[in-house]
């Protein structure tokens, strides 16, 4: 699939097929992607669990489901737990950035000189932001970058998946989870039952009073050309809702015994 | 148990509304099993379908603010189990779940 046509395809799946397990060399390429997402100074913060739903103990399953996320969870087969590791910074003490100049991405053309991290990077900038309020809200926006990326990999693999909270105590205990890990979002993945355009792309805000040019309030002005290109290559899709799709959602509730 | 007819409690009819305005149609008349399943739970838990939807809310000693009781849920939850597995089994068991789920829901409670 094209990438724009990834990016129109993803849309929330909370029908699942509950009895067909995912292949686990498709959880691997979701993972790989989010490997390769981009985040600042390559600290790689994500970390993911992943967590086969029938492997769980019934009574710890039951604990992990919050109320709103109960069915999705339990449709899904396969649970990738989402997490941003805060020790990294403090554990790499600067070495990323060196290791980025060493490999060329980083160039002292820019700036970037080993000293430089050593007198400035690491003391000025990444050591007192690694202890600063604004630290978890500077990870987490990486963390959703990476996780984005596993999460439009799964489409491209033919899957659904849908973020959703969880249980944060209960996590940690089952899983494992060190006190320096701060916990995201559960990613449900697993095959979708309900058709791929799931009743159509979910309305947006329109897109002028999301986005600006040079100064809040001078939106940035929608050419109606590249929308429609964007429509020809099926990024931008026909929007919800579908005409059939109530009754999608009934067959689905019955087949599966869900409420109506 | 109870002491009149299903259909006549205030969250039976907001049930019923709330079927309504998702599905259309007539839901109780196109499936009885709804509301048999509703009356089968009160008599399970002994309380009529107001009293279950009431007990799951309390109110703030302080402001008299109304919220819903996680302790309150759980302990419905727990029956609701006990209910589930009582019945039958496989499909029919959630189904017969479901149905409860379904008027808790459209009553403004969701249990899982």
């Amino acid at each position: 699939m094209e990438f724009a046509e990834v990016v129109g395809i993803r849309r929330s799946i909370r029908f699942f097929d509950p009895d067909r397990a995912v292949e686990r060399e498709k959880i691997q390429k979701i993972l790989e992607a989010m490997r390769l997402g981009s985040c600042a100074m390559n600290a790689h913060w994500l970390r993911a669990i992943v967590v086969y739903r029938d492997d769980l103990a019934p009574e710890t399953f039951e604990a992990l489901k919050l109320p709103v996320a109960g069915v999705v969870m339990e449709l899904a087969p396969v649970h990738i737990y989402c997490y941003g590791d805060l020790s990294v910074i403090q554990n790499d003490h600067g070495k990323q950035p060196k290791l980025l100049i060493d490999m060329g991405a980083l160039a002292p053309s820019h700036g970037w000189t080993h000293r430089f991290v050593d007198e400035f990077v690491w003391p000025m900038l990444l050591d007192p932001m690694s202890k600063s309020p604004q630290y978890p809200i500077a990870m987490a926006f990486d963390n959703g970058g990476c996780a984005t990326q596993g999460l439009l990999m799964a489409y491209e693999e033919g899957l659904g998946a849908c973020w959703t909270a969880f249980n944060i105590p209960v996590a940690k205990e089952a899983f494992g989870v060190p006190d320096h890990w701060v916990p995201h979002y559960v990613l449900n993945l697993g095959y979708p039952l309900e058709s791929r355009e799931a009743g159509g792309q979910r309305p947006r805000p329109p897109f002028e009073d999301l986005y600006f040019e040079g100064r809040v309030g001078n939106p940035f002005r929608r050419d109606e050309k590249v929308v429609e290109e964007l429509k020809r290559r099926k990024m931008i899709q026909a929007s919800a809702p579908f005409p059939n799709r109530q009754q999608e959602l009934r067959d689905l509730a019955r087949r599966l015994g869900l409420p109506e | 148990m109870l002491d009149r007819p299903v259909e006549s409690y205030d969250t039976v009819a907001a049930w019923e509304s709330g079927l309504r305005t998702q599905w259309g149609g007539n839901p109780f008349a196109e499936d009885p099993v709804k509301l048999r399943t509703l009356v089968e739970f009160c008599e399970f838990v002994a309380r009529d379908p107001d009293a279950v939807i009431a007990f799951c809310f309390l109110r703030k000693r302080a402001t008299g603010e109304r919220f819903q009781s996680k302790q309150r849920r759980d302990e419905l939850l727990r029956r609701l189990k006990e209910f589930e597995i009582a019945g039958s089994s496989g499909i029919d068991a959630r189904r017969r779940r479901s149905h409860v789920v379904s008027f808790l829901s459209h009553n403004g409670v969701l249990i899982y």
